[in-house]
């Protein structure tokens, strides 16, 4: 029976996989289609859109530029996030419940009017639009997502550990950094994937609040208005392969890191 | 993942604060430290408020300090304008709104849409975070979450019009069934529900999926062997136990994609037909096509966000009064 | 107090950048050129890179270009930075202008000091909707028109001369259109004004010929496939065989006719409507000399108009630009004399009443 339910269960867990491949394999696929419009039927290949984005360094600069936005974005939103989570999880204290609905705001508000929102506070606060203020926003927009990763295993966390080490004499700075923060240490990183992922991804954001140098979706944006060209396809390609390289080299990293530790 | 290895990293010596050698015991006597957190602990109390300060200045600075100024333009007669023009505070926006019935349907049906993709969104994903969490071992769940997220990566556009080219009349889908032989002319997918439905679920999966995987993740598996053992059949396991157990997951998903799906734009105005017309698309006619209506543009966001939190009070409360009767 | 609100503003401000900008100021500013630099709002590939590359080379001038995918989002970037902006030159529609001049965001444009002024076809540089207050307010650059596209392997050439294909039963589920364009186009089949400016003086009439042309579009609407927004939708319907015929602007459908598509566009005998894009000088923009500089040199040569159109497919304001073209370039570029009779511009005018009536009317359309 057991054994049952698992055959179907992995069934739909590959079905689900091939559902979300599909339209990937046939972005791939349209990325070596020598044409100016992706479709079928393909009646000819080429390698022009992959040779012209290695030779020309716009692209591969944009997409360097949207990865350090992501990275810096992602560090200031698990930091905050992890923070809130700490506070909202301590203890119960009065107005907890309004706290929590303010750390939840930013998630919930659609991208143009969470943009536009932005914009209009930015220039308020007089900051510059550009790199730092597309930092900024992504980060302000992905802390709930951190918040809410990180408070859910903050609740599964046996109170007896941080208890045993402040009857031990810690503080508890110290009973933080080395019990609390090591045990939540698989939320941060799920949370710091999703937080790249959605930093890496936004449009709306980096549009309105970036300067002269576009990041790669407003880059996409912009080249879509001359029609969808296997060169975008071809970009999305490299972006994806590049990110891709870099999570697994990550996640080996951590998978040994943790080897290495027990 | 690594519970066990902090956990276990600490059995060999919980915190040796005392321990001259190591860097913690060198810091915790180091005296400029001392003097800090003799200052920080002297009370809960003033403890409680330095751990609070930052993140509350944080929320109200940077959460809510936009959302007022999105608020402060939807009660302006204009925005934005001429630097020598007043502006004078008006309700004309909110009238707006509520004068003219043609803005209540693309709000109504916004509202039903996301709540036929939340329910479908859950009925996919949570088999996906059983099989995950339940089924696989320990060592390949990340692995085989990490194969789950790879598409992500792919902007939201670029993938949209994959979908496109995947479901049009001369589309992969439509190419592979001619070529089986099971249909002679194209079966138009494209611009209907089921395209828009199929791009959606391709949004809201990761966060329903993430808040599914890490409830029954947390369930302990022995609580269904012990429930197998007095003989409950397995849909019954599942309903009396499971179900119950992960309804906190459950609930937290559902919210979370729901109220984000009030908000997408790009696909299913991408994707959906004549009549699939959002609400955020509404919005963002104003501040797009028009360019020079903020205000009205503002006071519909404020009123689609209100409507869509009130919707989800009352389906947290309806969930609560089911996990109340579930336990009783 | 003032000053005080100003500094805590600062404060909060710099908080939240504190750790994001000093992280990577190399990417901030990649350089800074000798003759300063010109600040330019444009769509992709209307600066061409080879003119890019000359002009920095010859005047020093650093061109930093952001790219933009629509007027309105323009619009909203330059309200939001008023009164200082960051801009020199954008990118407006010759029949946006009122609404960018109306918030005093554009600056008049002194056409004495562009020399090359005279190398723009006149048809542009001189129509009755370049001239607002007496003033010039944009170089013309490309020009674009409202089309009936189609597949020419679906649609004879004489269906295509008429908008009424578009709503006939024929094509039912074949079609698709832009509703705020066609609410323009439907009025001038029913025989009114599209652009409104003869209603100016009676909005009773005004109104009643707004619901007529929604009423239309109501009625027509079992027969459309998609109302879309952009010009890489319709392209992709067309590949995709989601539709046989669809109003389209001639650019996007030129780049499918270009790529060797079988594809068709015509200007229909009930009229249609053309716009210009043109580069304007943005109100108080921080480099005024750079920014003239920059038009002067991008309206010298007829080459550098005909680069634009291959890259864009909307057709050059350049005087004799259609000599750099390839045959099969100038073919989905040029359209029959008898067909550009039909032809008229966009006027800005009534465009406040106009988009007061016609805004409302398309939600209607779309929640009907």
């Amino acid at each position: 029976m057991r054994r049952g339910n698992r055959i179907v269960l992995a069934c739909i867990y590959w079905a689900f996989v091939l559902y979300v491949f599909v339209p990937l394999i046939l972005m791939i696929l349209m990325g070596f289609k020598d044409s100016k419009f992706i479709g079928f039927p393909i009646r000819s290949w080429t390698f022009d859109w992959y040779t012209g984005i290695f030779s020309d360094a716009e692209v591969l600069y944009t997409f360097g530029y949207s990865v350090i936005i992501a990275l810096l974005s992602t560090l200031i939103s698990v930091a905050v996030g992890t923070w809130i989570a700490v506070l909202l999880e301590s203890r119960k204290f009065w107005g907890r419940a309004f706290t929590f609905g303010l750390m939840v705001l930013p998630a919930l508000v659609p991208g143009i009017i969470s943009a536009i929102a932005f914009r209009i506070y930015a220039r308020w606060l007089e900051i510059e639009p550009g790199m730092g203020a597309i930092i900024w926003s992504h980060a302000v927009h992905n802390v709930p997502f951190v918040t809410l990763v990180v408070m859910a295993r903050l609740s599964t966390m046996p109170k007896s550990q941080i208890e045993a080490a402040r009857d031990l004499g810690a503080d508890p700075l110290i009973a933080f950094l080395r019990i609390t923060l090591p045990y939540l240490v698989p939320a941060i990183l799920g949370a710091s994937i999703f937080c790249l992922l959605l930093s890496f991804d936004d449009f709306v954001r980096s549009f309105f609040l970036g300067g002269y140098e576009p990041t790669l979706p407003v880059l996409i944006f912009a080249m879509l208005r001359s029609g969808m060209s296997p060169e975008i396809n071809a970009i999305s390609t490299v972006a994806l392969v590049l990110t891709a390289a870099i999570g697994i080299w990550a996640e080996r990293y951590t998978r040994n890191a943790n080897k290495g530790s027990l | 993942m690594s519970t066990e290895g902090s956990v276990s990293n600490d059995r060999e010596g919980p915190v040796k604060t005392g321990d001259e050698r190591s860097f913690w015991g060198r810091l915790a006597n180091w005296g400029p430290y001392q003097t800090l957190m003799s200052f920080v602990t002297i009370s809960p109390r003033r403890q409680f408020f330095i751990l609070a300060a930052f993140p509350i200045l944080w929320l109200l600075t940077q959460h809510l300090g936009p959302m007022l100024q999105m608020l402060r333009v939807s009660l302006l007669d204009a925005y934005p304008v001429a630097p020598d023009v007043a502006q004078e505070f008006s309700l004309e926006s909110y009238f707006k709104f509520f004068g003219d019935p043609i803005f209540w349907m693309p709000l109504f049906r916004t509202l039903i849409f996301a709540a036929v993709f939340t329910l479908c969104t859950l009925l996919i994903t949570y088999p996906i975070a059983y099989f995950l969490a339940r089924h696989v071992s320990r060592k390949n769940q990340m692995l085989l979450l990490l194969i789950l997220l790879i598409p992500f990566w792919v902007g939201e556009i670029v993938r949209t019009y994959a979908i496109m080219i995947l479901l049009g009349n001369t589309g992969a889908l439509n190419l592979a069934l001619k070529w089986l032989g099971l249909i002679d002319r194209p079966i138009p997918f494209m611009y209907t529900s089921f395209s828009m439905g199929l791009g959606m679920v391709y949004l809201t999966a990761l966060y329903m999926l993430l808040p599914l995987y890490s409830a029954l993740e947390k369930l302990p598996k022995s609580f269904n062997e012990a429930a197998a053992d007095l003989g409950a059949g397995a849909w019954s396991r599942f309903r009396k136990i499971t179900l119950p157990l992960t309804i906190e997951g459950i609930s937290s998903g559902c919210t979370l994609v729901f109220l984000i799906s009030t908000g997408f734009y790009a696909t299913p105005v991408l994707l959906g037909g004549p009549s699939t017309t959002v609400f955020a698309e509404t919005i963002a006619g104003f501040f797009h096509v028009a360019g020079d209506e903020w205000p009205t543009g503002a006071a519909f966001a404020v009123i689609m966000f209100i409507v869509a939190l009130l919707v989800t009070g009352v389906f947290q409360r309806l969930m609560k009064s089911l996990r109340k009767g579930e336990s009783s | 107090m003032g000053d005080y609100k100003l500094n805590r503003r600062k404060f909060i401000g710099m908080t939240a950048l504190a750790g994001a900008a000093f992280a990577s100021p190399a990417y901030i500013r990649r350089a800074s050129a000798s003759g300063g630099e010109v600040n330019i709002w444009t769509y992709n590939d209307f600066v061409p890179k080879s003119f890019k590359k000359q002009f920095e080379a010859e005047t020093g001038i650093k061109i930093n270009i952001r790219l933009v995918d629509d007027q309105g989002k323009q619009f909203n970037l330059l309200a939001a930075e008023q009164p200082n902006p960051t801009v020199d030159i954008m990118t407006v529609a010759g029949h946006r202008f009122l609404q960018f001049i109306d918030s005093k965001l554009l600056a008049p444009l002194d056409t004495d000091r562009l020399k090359n002024w005279g190398k723009i076809n006149p048809t542009f540089s001189e129509s009755d909707w370049a001239t607002i207050n007496g003033e010039k307010w944009g170089a013309p650059i490309l020009s674009g028109m409202e089309v009936l596209a189609y597949n020419s392997e679906l649609v004879s050439m004489e269906e295509a001369l008429t908008w009424d294909t578009l709503f006939s039963d024929k094509y039912s589920g074949q079609t698709a259109y832009i509703i705020q364009d066609m609410m323009s186009i439907v009025m001038l089949m029913l025989g009114y004004d599209g652009n409104m400016v003869a209603y100016l003086n009676d909005p009773d009439k005004a109104a009643a010929i707004v619901e007529e042309a929604k009423q239309f579009l109501i009625r027509k609407k079992p027969l459309v496939r998609k109302y879309y927004d952009s010009g890489a939708e319709v392209q992709q319907m067309f590949v995709n065989q989601d539709i046989a015929l669809g109003h389209s602007w001639n650019g996007p459908a030129a780049a499918l006719i270009n790529d060797g598509f079988p594809l068709g566009m015509t200007i229909p005998r009930e009229g249609s409507y053309g716009f210009v894009y043109t580069y304007n000088i943005a109100n108080n923009a921080p480099n005024l000399d750079n920014a003239y500089t920059f038009l002067n040199a991008i309206l010298a040569s007829p080459e550098i108009g005909a680069s634009m159109t291959k890259a864009s497919g909307f057709i050059s304001t350049y005087k004799d630009a259609s000599k750099y073209l390839t045959d099969l370039e100038k073919r989905s570029t040029s359209f029959p004399e008898e067909q550009l009779a039909n032809l008229q511009f966009f006027r800005a005018e009534a465009n406040k009443m106009k988009y007061g009536l016609v805004d409302p009317a398309v939600e209607a359309v779309k929640a009907a």
